[in-house]
């Protein structure tokens, strides 16, 4: 065992803290927060450029090939910045879905399109009323000749509205079979309401009112597409926990720094026993945060079964560690993290997006407990 | 940045369990599966004594004072063996903590005397630290030590002091310049426990267990010879012992091995036909339990691996001894919450008689122990540096706040 960064990894670290310190400051922040897309294309060409998305992509398709080390890496420094722009959707969620039905040509042309930086995709896959588990989805697929009718409807679908393609879940008719589809975002008779979360992305409620979609747009079915969508979602998981630990060790040290600053009675607060055993705290469930994410990372690559519940294990672990350290993050801050003019709060609302995205507490709580007891 | 383990290490665990299968004596694991903590005497004499013949006495000292080199993480996979088995946990006072004060500040004279025995549990060690008006706030300690000729003269009193009436020796912190600033005037002395004017009250403690004591030394005259390091260096000392094992204070292997028991109770237990285990309740427990625990041992992996990017590690070590010494209690809470009503009777220690009723033990096996482990448990947040201090450590060293 190594947990220190190699000198490449060292690399991508430090480039990726340049880029932000230089291109996310706060103001240029709260400018795409209030922009109509809500990110930035000229940063996601940009993040072409760098390589970042092609990590952890097949050679063969223009990927820079790695482990999923370097992906927590880089997602540790996007959550440092709390960046918006659609990373985990494309290329964490959805490259890997697509990496791995590689025999599709389809999946290859938008695998190539997306390292270039010409593709951005979202997961269509929960639907209402299914709160964190879809296993009997209602997006039915109808056969009709040489293509598939989709209908049905997904909600709150996560970066939907950046999104040119989608990968969209749906169960065949009259089958259990699920099935992974590639689906153009502008293709007719998909309609898409899109609308802002708490921590500033983008979402969409996408209703499909029979939309045709090629068979040659058949990603994977049945058991396979099971298994694929679960490995890419315990990926997006594990990712955010690496995005919430750096979000979380950002917003300490500045909730530290405010503490040695902000004067009351005459003194810094900092001072006060109460705060810095309230700091100590937070301090603690940092720690305990990093070495979590490290032992997701260790089983990333793992069989299915193992993979979910130590992914789970560290879901839960950072969730808990979120709840604590963003609140504790307002309260010592004070009115002033009430505020969207100040980077606390945005700190705050990135936190509890994180805590309910691709399950929460309890469903991961659930997962791993069918592991951990038997 | 990867976390194979390498196959050294697989082999390594291997021999360990085998040598521990085959050694072990099963009365002692039974013994020690009611109530681990603090081991038995006897049994610790013995296992030290088993250990030092297979030349694992001390595995973490140099190879020249018999050490056995192993990397950190092969004394990680020992100590897992170790609980793992229901064997004997190391004794903390002899071998981790004067012990490597002997080899780090002792003359070449006392590591010869003491350190031999110490490997053969022989001698058996106590601390005497904590006084009645030092506890948290040990630089106070009022225990003092003048040069006479060429003996030490120690008046004072020390209390909590774990096993003195069993131990052949302590190491005592005492003040020999009054005048020094209070840390500076600290010494260490090594007192042989019956010595004239030392006088070992045991003191009952919550769960019955009677290792806890007070110490009175009244005119104890021991050799100059028995000052380890300089006068006025007792205190670099002392931290040096604390700080040794840096991992020993996630209690990691004890958690594990105790949940297990946790979880060994729930499979057993019943509520209204159904398997406490199956119980969603119970399984989000222990799970929410498990999931935190696995943090833990990854923090120590972090540690034993020699993660260099670490924040300061002053403090990272008191965040491990802040979520070992909770995990300690929360295991211990899952343990009698699963036991029911059942977890409240009193098994004096020793009484470990299972009646059996119509066929059906009343009391199973893993019941007795239990309530004390958890009273000895409280204790957890208590020593080596309170929960309180641990906080005070992380504000000063991760933040530079305060003075703590």
């Amino acid at each position: 065992m190594d947990f220190d960064l190699t000198e490449e990894q060292q690399m991508l670290r430090d480039g990726a803290r340049r880029f932000f310190r230089e291109h996310y400051r706060f103001e240029d922040r709260r400018a795409l927060l209030a922009s109509e897309a809500g990110f930035s294309r000229d940063h996601w060409a940009k993040y072409a450029e760098l390589g970042w998305l092609a990590l952890g992509q097949p050679e063969e398709t223009g990927g820079w090939p790695g482990s999923f080390v370097e992906t927590a890496i880089l997602m540790e420094e996007f959550g440092r910045a709390l960046a918006l722009e659609p990373y985990v959707s494309t290329v964490v969620l959805c490259a890997h879905v697509l990496g791995r039905c590689a025999a599709a040509r389809a999946a290859r042309e938008v695998l190539q399109a997306l390292a270039a930086g010409d593709a951005r995709l979202a997961l269509a896959h929960h639907e209402p009323g299914g709160r964190y588990d879809a296993e009997r989805l209602n997006v039915v697929a109808t056969r009709r000749g040489d293509a598939f009718q989709l209908r049905g409807c997904k909600s709150c679908v996560p970066d939907a509205p950046a999104a040119n393609r989608l990968i969209v879940s749906a169960r065949l008719e009259g089958e259990e079979d699920i099935v992974l589809l590639l689906v153009d975002a502008g293709v007719p008779g998909l309609r898409m309401n899109a609308y802002s979360l708490v921590d500033g992305t983008r979402a969409a409620d996408l209703v499909f009112d029979g939309v045709r979609v090629p068979a040659s747009s058949v990603l994977a079915r049945g058991a396979a597409a099971g298994d694929i969508l679960q490995a890419a979602l315990d990926r997006a998981t594990l990712a955010r926990v690496a995005m919430a630990l750096g979000a979380m060790e950002t917003v300490l040290q500045m909730t530290a720094e405010y503490a040695k600053t902000r004067v009351q009675f005459g003194q810094a607060i900092g001072r006060f026993q109460a705060l810095q055993h309230r700091l100590a705290e937070m301090f603690v469930e940092v720690q305990e945060t990093r070495s979590i994410l490290c032992c997701g990372l260790a089983h990333v690559e793992a069989a299915g079964a193992e993979r979910s519940a130590m992914i789970s294990a560290a879901k839960v672990v950072a969730a808990n560690a979120a709840r604590i350290v963003g609140e504790q993050a307002v309260q010592l801050h004070g009115s002033i993290a009430m505020t969207t003019e100040y980077a606390a709060g945005h700190y705050y609302e990135h936190l509890l997006a994180f805590e309910r995205i691709y399950g929460d507490v309890d469903w991961h709580l659930d997962r791993f407990a069918r592991r951990a007891v038997t | 940045m990867h976390f194979e383990p390498s196959p050294g290490d697989v082999a390594f665990r291997a021999d360990v369990r085998e040598f521990i299968r085959q050694h072990l004596p099963p009365d002692m694991a039974r013994r020690s599966y009611i109530c681990s903590q603090p081991p038995d005497i006897g049994d610790f004499r013995r296992w030290q004594r088993i250990l030092h013949d297979r030349g694992w006495g001390a595995p973490h000292w140099p190879v020249e004072y018999g050490g056995t080199g192993w990397t950190a993480m092969q004394r990680h996979i020992f100590m897992e063996e170790i609980f793992r088995a229901d064997a004997i946990d190391y004794g903390w006072q002899g071998t981790h903590m004067i012990g490597p004060v002997l080899i780090a500040f002792g003359t070449e004279e006392q590591r010869r005397r003491f350190l031999p025995p110490m490997l053969r549990g022989e001698e058996i060690w106590c601390q005497g630290f904590s006084e009645p008006n030092a506890g948290s706030d040990l630089a106070s300690l009022r225990t003092r030590a003048e040069l006479a000729g060429d003996e030490w003269v120690i008046h004072g009193q020390k209390i909590w002091t774990s096993d003195a009436a069993e131990a052949d020796w302590g190491f005592f912190l005492v003040r020999t310049d009054p005048h020094a600033k209070p840390q500076r005037g600290i010494s260490m002395l090594l007192v042989p426990m019956n010595a004239p004017g030392v006088r070992v009250r045991p003191i009952e403690a919550l769960n019955g267990g009677r290792d806890l004591n007070e110490v009175f030394l009244d005119g104890v005259r021991v050799p100059r010879g028995n000052l380890v390091g300089e006068a006025g260096q007792g205190w670099t000392c002392a931290k040096y012992l604390l700080e040794k094992e840096r991992t020993a204070s996630a209690y990691l292997y004890r958690n594990r091995r105790e949940l297990e028991k946790a979880r060994e109770i729930a499979r057993a237990e019943t509520v209204e036909g159904v398997r406490l285990i199956d119980t969603p309740e119970f399984a989000r427990r222990i799970a929410r339990v498990e999931a935190d625990l696995l943090a833990l041992e990854w923090s120590v992996l972090r540690i034993l691996a020699g993660e260099k990017n670490l924040h300061d590690a002053d403090a990272v070590v008191s965040a491990l001894k802040i979520r070992g010494a909770e995990m300690q209690q929360r295991v211990a809470a899952l343990q009698l919450d699963a036991l029911g009503p059942r977890a409240l009777r009193v098994f004096a220690q020793g009484d470990r008689s299972a009646e059996v009723i119509e066929g059906t033990s009343l009391w199973p096996a893993y019941v007795p122990g239990r309530l004390g482990q958890f009273l000895y448990a409280r204790a957890a947040t208590l020593y080596g540096g309170t929960r309180e201090i641990q906080k005070n450590i992380i504000a000063r060293r991760a933040f530079g706040l305060g003075s703590g």
